[in-house]
């Protein structure tokens, strides 16, 4: 649905993206992580077709944007960090005038309108003066008008710059909502806790290059030989328990670094998912009174930290 | 067909968001309102001057008797309602000409670098609208209440002017007009306004300021030797087309090809031209970023020049004509052909300087072109490439209309091979010194200059002063002829030299042309020096 082919941008003496390919396929959430100044910005821009970049070619749903540019933003909404709307427009003439500039049929564009205001939770304020509205609102009224053409890929650039905590969750909502509506959404952040169990795929930015990129699970995998484990128990002494579960677990060459505290513990485990499956069976079967067994997933912001070479710009 | 003028016009989105923001209800009654007030205030003013005009015509009949007192007060007393609706009229064009000039420049001046302050600018950009829609959609749009009040005084002024003896043509003819001039002011605004950033609306104000003085001084050109430039000033409409042909003696026309035209064929051709070529800069650069923007293309600039040149031709008026009042103001421009050639000559400095500064390339691009032409991908002619061998082929295409331009004007101003053979030297002169200051102007742009062609131009201008300094210190130092070396060297102001016959332009002018040649090598091997320098890694954004 993205494909960025050799992306190049060269800004007088800098070189803020270096020879960027990326493929995002359709109905993924991607985030693009780096540090400031790492090339997200500059390479969602060239996405978009706001910038030209100085080589290479950005394609949305198989459109070149820099060709077709006005082809290609059908399929695309943009959202960025800071953005404005204009003041002196009620809600409703504000999103209508973006239907009509993203040309909608005109019989379409009153529903629409109506559905996107209803889908941002702005319908007490249609009528109202754009200037009157909080900068919520504000905010959420720039994500009705990077959906009210219904795009097939979402841009958003730090969307969640200067929104509250209840903001946020309306706004990962809505993503989340327009993802399984088939939108394919490309976002941007450098707060990581912010993508965290939002994205399928991410890619990490730094110095214009595209450090790693792929689904999460691929990159953790590819990063981590093992996996962490974590397990509790109850019911029996610690000492016992100790006992049995080291029994249990180090004929196993497959285990390493078993760390067992009062009635919790991990161990690394180098073997498949169904192989860890084994060992949750060896575990019951020496009686160890096992109450929860599972794989401590990396976060993206571990994730970012091991991947990350911390070159800041 | 209506659909499309619909679509573009009255249904253009940006029109639209226009009307429903400027124009609501209670604003556009009390526009109308004000209108209304105005008019009202405006048509008593001019019927108590003109009572004023009649109350002393029948006292002096009173006092003095005469006959040509009583001849002068019944003439005033006929005349009475046709002289008040007229000078009523006048007043309300002229108040409307000079506010829908003004305001629509403006207005138009701040559409896009005031979006981009608002940080509308790249959603606006992000649409679906072409770059024709947006533009049509500003123009008609950022103007809009000037657009509506001038609407509202419209048949007021109708009226007026036909009570006033006009006829339905004329009055029509000057709507015609300033709105032609409108739209030209609008367009010129909003280019200005896509060179803009924050940090230069103050430039963006002087460059405004500076359009409209210039378009408005235009009016002066009426007496000089291309008269048919006074034709994109609305003084032109608002003054001369409305005077009323008893009161003067004088019939001013503009020319084209030697014949006389209508001001208002030769405002809606000549304002129709410049909509034409602002109009292909705006599309083309509208919805880039502003790092991004060029003029024109490089073959475009080498067609404007070509269009500016041919202008000289066609507006020519040398002052032949029997009924031109002017013929005398007007014969002193241009006697002959060689003051034709030297003044295209000049205008041609100017006009390649201007298309070099249109095709300046951007450090991003040219480094690219750079690495192309160093892998054989790329021609030195390339778009990206640098501007002066465009400027050679403007300059050689600028020659080919002046041979034109002066065997087409052979019947009136004969024409001599020497004119030819001086008017190529000069040109190529000209063509070295605009060379060698684009190129600069090129370097600059390759440095961390801020506002790097602001500052070049403003480095050139200290040059050519500094240059004027040493031709002076030259004269008192050494001689007169020393003067005239320094002169020659440092600037192409000798080439102007009346004198000059043919080939026999003196030594120093060529040891100048030989120095500036040398001066332009120097220069490109800094450019050159320059789009080697390794990128920084890292981004700018």
């Amino acid at each position: 649905m993205i494909e960025l082919v050799s992306l190049r941008k060269e800004y007088d003496n800098v070189l803020a993206v270096d020879d960027l390919s990326l493929t995002i396929p359709p109905g993924e959430i991607f985030g693009l992580i780096g540090p400031n100044g790492a090339g997200k910005t500059t390479t969602i821009r060239m996405a978009c077709g706001l910038l030209a970049p100085t080589l290479g070619r950005a394609m949305v749903a198989g459109v070149d944007v820099a060709r077709e540019p006005e082809r290609a933003q059908q399929y695309i909404g943009y959202l960025s960090d800071f953005f404005a709307v204009y003041e002196d427009l009620k809600v409703w003439e504000y999103l209508d005038y973006f239907a009509h500039a993203y040309k909608l049929p005109e019989s379409d564009i009153p529903a629409r309108v109506t559905e996107v205001i209803a889908q941002v939770n702005l319908e007490v304020k249609r009528d109202a003066m754009i200037r009157g509205l909080s900068r919520g609102m504000k905010q959420r009224l720039g994500i009705a008008r990077a959906i009210i053409h219904r795009p097939k890929v979402m841009l958003l650039d730090e969307p969640a710059s200067g929104l509250d905590p209840k903001a946020r969750l309306e706004l990962r909502n809505l993503l989340l909502s327009l993802r399984d509506q088939g939108a394919t959404i490309l976002i941007s952040s450098h707060i990581l806790t912010e993508l965290e169990g939002f994205c399928t795929s991410i890619g990490i930015m730094e110095r214009g290059r595209m450090v790693r990129s792929g689904r999460i699970e691929d990159v953790t995998a590819a990063e981590t030989s093992t996996r962490l484990v974590r397990l509790t128990w109850v019911g029996d002494s610690l000492v016992a328990a100790q006992g049995k579960l080291i029994a249990a677990l180090k004929n196993d060459a497959r285990v390493s670094d078993v760390n067992l505290a009062e009635a919790a513990g991990t161990f690394r485990f180098s073997g498949a998912e169904e192989d860890l499956a084994g060992v949750l069976a060896a575990l019951v079967g020496a009686n160890v009174p096992v109450t929860s067994f599972s794989e401590v997933k990396q976060t993206v912001e571990e994730l970012y930290m091991k991947l990350s070479t911390h070159e800041v710009m | 067909m209506g659909r499309f003028w619909n679509e573009m016009f009255w249904s253009n989105p940006e029109f639209v968001r226009h009307r429903r923001a400027e124009l609501r209800p209670v604003r556009a009654i009390t526009i109308a309102a004000v209108v209304a007030v105005m008019c009202v205030l405006l048509g008593l003013a001019c019927w108590s001057y003109e009572q004023n005009l009649l109350e002393n015509a029948r006292r002096g009949a009173e006092t003095f008797a005469t006959d040509a007192w009583k001849f002068r007060l019944d003439q005033l007393q006929q005349e009475f309602a046709r002289k008040t609706w007229l000078l009523f009229y006048r007043w309300l064009i002229g108040v409307q000409g000079v506010a829908l000039t003004f305001w629509t420049l403006f207005s138009c001046a701040q559409s896009v670098s005031g979006e981009r302050d608002r940080k509308t600018w790249d959603f606006q950009r992000t649409t679906r609208l072409t770059p024709a829609e947006i533009l049509i959609g500003k123009l008609m749009g950022e103007p809009i209440l000037v657009y509506f009040a001038v609407l509202c005084a419209a048949p007021v002024t109708l009226i007026a002017g036909l009570a006033g003896g006009l006829s339905f043509g004329i009055v029509t003819s000057v709507f015609i007009f300033l709105a032609v001039t409108s739209l030209f002011l609008g367009l010129g605004g909003m280019w200005l306004s896509t060179l803009l950033e924050s940090r230069t609306r103050g430039v963006g104000l002087i460059g405004a300021l500076a359009l409209y003085g210039l378009t408005l001084g235009a009016y002066g050109m009426r007496e000089s030797g291309l008269p048919g430039l006074a034709a994109i000033s609305p003084l032109t409409g608002i003054i001369d087309m409305v005077l009323d042909k008893t009161d003067t003696p004088f019939r001013l026309a503009p020319t084209l090809f030697g014949r006389e035209v209508s001001w208002l064929l030769m405002n809606v051709l000549l304002c129709g031209a410049f909509i034409a070529w602002l109009a292909v800069m705006l599309v083309r650069n509208l919805k880039r970023d502003y790092q991004d923007i060029r003029p024109l293309s490089r073959w475009q600039a080498v067609g404007c020049a070509a269009f500016l040149n041919f202008l000289i031709y066609a507006l020519l008026s040398p002052g032949y004509s029997a009924n031109d009042v002017y013929h005398e103001t007007r014969g002193g421009w241009f006697p002959d052909a060689k003051a034709v050639a030297m003044f295209a000559v000049a205008m041609n400095g100017l006009i390649l300087f201007l298309m070099g500064l249109a095709t300046l390339t951007p450090q991003e691009r040219l480094k690219v072109w750079r690495r192309k032409r160093a892998s054989g991908e790329s021609a030195i002619f390339a778009d990206d490439g640098l501007p002066w061998p465009w400027l050679g082929i403007s300059a050689v295409v600028a020659y080919a209309l002046m041979v034109w331009g002066l065997l087409a004007w052979d019947h009136t101003l004969p024409l001599e091979m020497g004119t030819l053979q001086t008017a190529a030297i000069r040109l190529l002169l000209v063509l070295v010194f605009v060379m060698r200051d684009v190129l600069f102007l090129q370097w600059c742009v390759l440095t961390r200059l801020r506002q790097p062609i602001v500052k070049g131009v403003l480095f050139l201008g200290l040059y050519y002063a500094a240059a004027a300094v040493m031709t002076v210190l030259a004269g008192v130092v050494s001689s007169e002829s020393g003067a005239m070396w320094m002169l020659a060297l440092l600037t192409p102001v000798q080439v102007f030299d009346p004198k000059i016959a043919g080939l026999a332009f003196p030594a120093a002018t060529y040891a100048g042309l030989a120095l500036q040649t040398g001066v332009i090598g120097g220069v490109l091997m800094a450019i050159s020096s320059r789009l080697q320098r390794p990128l920084r890694v890292g981004a700018a954004a």
